[in-house]
């Protein structure tokens, strides 16, 4: 099959970025999305060009590095799947595909398609953690913790942070990303010590890199590759209210 | 971990000013819904109830007042947060993708791409409708408009609502802005539940029907009142 792409291509960060317009021919469609990225690069550094930088790692849809937004939605067209699990049979013969990076002030554009997301471990450093003494590995079970309990932990829990939620944001927006994180640890008793000053300080850390606020529109949700629920933007503005009167 | 007291300050936090703008939303939709039943007193078969009512409400000049000041702290706290996190909105996304993706899929909808215009018409609306009824400058008759309710002279309510709603342009900004009060509440009345921290997956429906069916209730009734007007319901 064909495809045009047009690729955002930008040398660095505080240099004007532009599209460059390429054309594939003779591609499987049974491709993943960045094999075709990849073919794209043979070819460009075969003709002596820069080749397209993107961020990859596991290439099976659980590591969160593959950040793009393909024809304005990040991680592409498909529900559930980061860009790496995008298959060029989700694509009609011929189609233009736009690729940008994520666009939000947070993340700015480091090359091409590369954005740097060191915002989210800005967050993750102020509170997304539990404070516990190093030495042993915990006897499993020693904490009971109910069924429908662990499992709500594990829904938030499955975040990978890779930033398509601040990506699909019009405000570029982390809530669902901090509310998830929030959530995770929250929910566990191994998280109750510090809940309330966590929830303050992730806010603080977000509020702090250039994020937006959530207009409640829920973007962020529909093109989360795990599928994590706005519902935990809730719980996040309940938790933090709650932190907020107890301070008091 | 040791809060930073300054900088945790709830009022400058995005979920603080978030939580601001709920709870001012929810007291001013309390408002228009007490509002709104108030004035659907006008279709009582005699013009005593209304009158009757009006009068009760300025009974007491203190908490007439009192009333008025929580209104107005309400609706100036809620521009203030709601302009200030909208301006952080758009200074966080500068740059928007060159395709726009799937409206439908990124849950874009008119309402909720609108708030700032939608509020700023109701704003507007708002000032001249209290120029208009409450401080009755636009039309200076409405001030000797009396009536005899239990054997008292009051203000008549009913006969100044008629003569202002049967001209056609006062008429006419007071449906636009309650058409745009519909845009408004459709998406900020089940926002505000997000904010308080009441929705989750069995409630979302609820809260989304919900806010649409209030949202629908407050345009009919009260666009009732001028559509009455107009079609020759009451004579002047």
């Amino acid at each position: 099959m064909k495809l045009h792409l047009k690729i955002w291509r930008q040398p660095g960060r505080d240099h004007p970025g532009h599209f460059v317009t390429y054309e594939l021919d003779g591609l499987n469609p049974d491709m993943s999305f960045l094999e075709m990225l990849d073919v794209l690069n043979d070819r460009l550094t075969r003709e002596g060009k820069e080749p397209v930088a993107f961020e990859h790692d596991c290439r099976e849809g659980i590591c969160g590095s593959c950040a793009m937004a393909i024809n304005g939605e990040p991680h592409g067209p498909n529900e559930g799947a980061t860009s790496c699990q995008v298959y060029l049979r989700s694509f009609r013969d011929g189609e233009t595909l736009t690729i940008e990076p994520w666009r939000a002030r947070a993340f700015p554009v480091l090359k091409d398609l590369v954005t740097d997301r060191s915002a989210f471990d800005r967050i993750m450093q102020a509170g997304g953690f539990i404070t516990v003494n190093t030495g042993q590995a915990p006897d499993a079970n020693a904490i009971p913790i109910g069924k429908e309990v662990a499992e709500q932990a594990f829904d938030a829990a499955h975040c990978i942070g890779c930033g398509a939620c601040v990506a699909a944001c019009r405000n570029g927006s982390a809530m669902l990303f901090v509310a998830a994180k929030v959530s995770h640890l929250g929910l566990l008793p191994q998280g109750q010590p510090e809940r309330k000053e966590r929830v303050l300080r992730m806010v603080e850390a977000m509020d702090a890199a250039g994020f937006g606020n959530c207009s409640n529109q829920y973007a962020c949700e529909a093109v989360c590759p795990k599928e994590i629920s706005a519902d935990w933007i809730a719980r996040m503005n309940r938790d933090y209210a709650g932190a907020v009167v107890k301070k008091l | 971990m040791a809060g930073n007291s300054e900088s945790s300050c709830f009022l400058r936090t995005s979920v603080g000013r978030k939580w601001v703008v709920a709870l001012s939303g929810l007291f001013l939709i309390g408002f228009v819904v007490v509002h709104m039943a108030g004035n659907l007193q006008m279709f009582s078969p005699t013009a005593d109830a209304i009158n009757r009512y009006a009068h009760l409400l300025k009974a007491s000049a203190p908490l007439l007042w009192a009333f008025r000041l929580a209104l107005l702290t309400a609706t100036a706290a809620h521009i203030w947060a709601a302009l200030s996190l909208a301006r952080e909105n758009r200074a966080a996304k500068p740059l928007n993708y060159a395709v726009a993706g799937r409206k439908s899929r990124l849950h874009v909808t008119l309402a909720s791409v609108t708030m700032v215009i939608s509020g700023t018409v109701i704003l507007a609306f708002v000032v001249f409708h209290l120029l208009h009824f409450t401080a009755q400058v636009v039309d200076r008759s409405y001030a000797t408009m009396e009536t005899m309710v239990d054997g008292k002279t009051v203000h008549d309510v009913h006969r100044m609502v008629v003569s202002g709603f049967s001209r056609p342009l006062i008429s006419g900004f007071y449906l636009l802005a309650m058409g745009l009060l519909f845009f408004h509440l459709r998406h900020g009345a089940a926002s505000l539940c997000q904010t308080l921290g009441i929705r989750d997956r069995k409630l979302a429906k609820a809260i989304d029907a919900g806010s649409w069916i209030l949202a629908v209730v407050l345009f009919l009734g009260f666009s009732s009142i001028p559509l009455a007007v107009l079609l020759g319901v009451w004579k002047t």
